[in-house]
């Protein structure tokens, strides 16, 4: 019990490090994620069967690679092709762009899900196509999207600890109790304080999103 | 885009053992999947049941498992148990293993990666399935229960076929998840496609043809969209299927207006 206290102790500054590098990996790709996930979803509600197509495309392609073959396209590949790129853009790149399918996906059934007679009712009533969309559908949708956004985030806190221990190998959570416990023969210990730093960062997405949640919900 | 494109940087695909090596690896991922996918199921479905027994106890140490482990990110998980698991259970599983099973499989490390597999999949499984369950309306249960049935035969003949049979969407989805997750398990040194392709792009492997990494992942990118692109498919097919199977049934409420 006194070794996994001085654990944390000795090597605090390490694992706060660690952590901030997870926090920071998912809260970039989590902005490339949502704008490019945005247009995919517009490019998949788009009124041209092309673009439709292209939408499409990129949601199959993304959400069916694994993750970790991306990571090593991305930097691996990349680099030996002559493409200058770094661990971090790397990182965050193939994150965002990975959850970003899933993210249209989200966006494109929550405006799926309000229904058409809404629209033609608004329309009708003499709303503009903008005010349509804006005081309608998507105050409706973003109430439907919340939830499953959240689970994306909570599953971006998972797959960013896939960055650290593949070749990228930045210091995130993970790869911090990795070379800590290799350090000291305290794998034991090192990997408990790392799984409390990722059961942290989860449990206060599931909260936020919660109570997100109980705010917007529809009072039916 | 031309250096991807161009011949000269594929032409490793055609040359020697590569594409077999590749294929072989693949083959592994596979195998994995496949066990871990049958574990995970299984465990799920009896971890969701105990989460809704009415005997508190149970139901909290179960909710509190399935929330723990799938909070935390899988490839933790696989790595912790290589990197401390007891070497007993890794002779011990090398020796239960049956000659007969792929030779993939029959290195102990694999036992890291599976358990780690299904302790992640059955818990997320676990809460599919529930919030399947949950979601059937409550006088299903009643119903069943009303008529004499058992709480085990209410559960066995109403409740189970048709909350899991709504979750289909969200459980093959899972398995598409666990399906591409089985290429983590290359950190723990098991010889799986990932391994093999970095082999591949090592040195002049089979025909002294340079494989470029780029193309050698793309192409493993390619395999993997394909098997679950199939997977998805083939989910819908017999959805669409089962919904005309179950179409004729009139919902209750039908019957008994025309009852009335």
């Amino acid at each position: 019990m006194g070794d996994l206290i001085s654990v944390l102790t000795d090597n605090l500054d390490e694992f706060l490090t660690g952590f901030w590098v997870t926090f920071r990996l998912v809260a970039f790709s989590f902005v490339i994620a949502m704008v490019v996930g945005t247009l995919v979803a517009a490019l998949r509600i788009a009124p041209s069967a092309w673009l439709q197509r292209l939408g499409g495309v990129y949601v199959e392609t993304f959400r069916n690679i694994p993750l970790l073959v991306l990571l090593f396209i991305s930097f691996a590949g990349l680099r030996r092709a002559g493409v200058a790129i770094g661990p971090w853009e790397a990182g965050i790149a193939s994150l965002g762009l990975y959850t970003a399918a899933y993210v249209a996906e989200a966006l494109r059934s929550g405006i799926f899900s309000v229904s058409k007679g809404q629209i033609e009712a608004a329309l009708s009533l003499g709303y503009t196509y903008r005010q349509t969309l804006r005081r309608v559908v998507f105050p409706q949708a973003f109430r439907t999207v919340i939830s499953p956004l959240g689970s994306l985030i909570i599953a971006m806190i998972k797959n960013s600890a896939i960055i650290g221990v593949s070749l990228l190998a930045l210091g995130d959570l993970l790869k911090t109790a990795r070379v800590i416990g290799s350090r000291g023969f305290q794998n034991d210990e090192a990997f408990f304080w790392a799984a409390l730093g990722y059961l942290l960062l989860t449990g206060a997405a599931t909260v936020t999103v919660r109570a997100l949640e109980n705010r917007y919900a529809i009072r039916r | 885009m031309n250096y991807l494109f161009n011949p000269d940087n594929w032409e490793w695909l055609i040359t020697g053992n590569n594409l077999r090596f590749i294929l072989e690896g693949l083959a592994v991922n596979l195998e994995i999947a496949i066990i871990a996918m049958v574990l995970s199921l299984l465990v799920g479905l009896a971890l969701a049941l105990l989460r809704l027994v009415r005997l508190t106890p149970v139901s909290v140490v179960a909710g509190v498992w399935v929330d723990v482990w799938r909070n935390l990110p899988l490839i933790f998980i696989i790595l912790y148990l290589a990197l401390s698991m007891p070497g007993s259970w890794r002779n011990a599983y090398e020796d239960a293993i049956p000659g007969w099973f792929p030779e993939g499989l029959q290195s102990g490390r694999v036992l890291a990666a599976i358990l780690g597999l299904v302790l992640y999949n059955s818990a997320v499984l676990a809460e599919i399935m529930r919030a399947g369950i949950l979601s059937l309306d409550r006088g299903q249960s009643e119903a069943a229960r009303a008529l004499g049935m058992s709480y085990r035969q209410s559960m066995r003949l109403v409740v189970l076929p048709q909350g899991l049979r709504r979750m289909v969407p969200a459980t093959v989805s899972q398995l598409i998840t666990l399906n591409k997750d089985t290429t983590l398990v290359s950190i723990v040194a098991i010889q799986e496609v990932m391994r093999h392709g970095r082999i591949v792009t090592g040195f002049n492997f089979f025909g002294g043809v340079t494989a470029p990494v780029l193309q050698v992942f793309v192409f493993i990118g390619l395999l993997f969209i394909a098997i679950n692109l199939t997977l998805s498919r083939l989910s819908r097919r017999l959805e669409v299927r089962e919904r005309r199977r179950t179409a004729g049934v009139k919902p209750v409420r039908e019957v008994a207006e025309q009852a009335a």
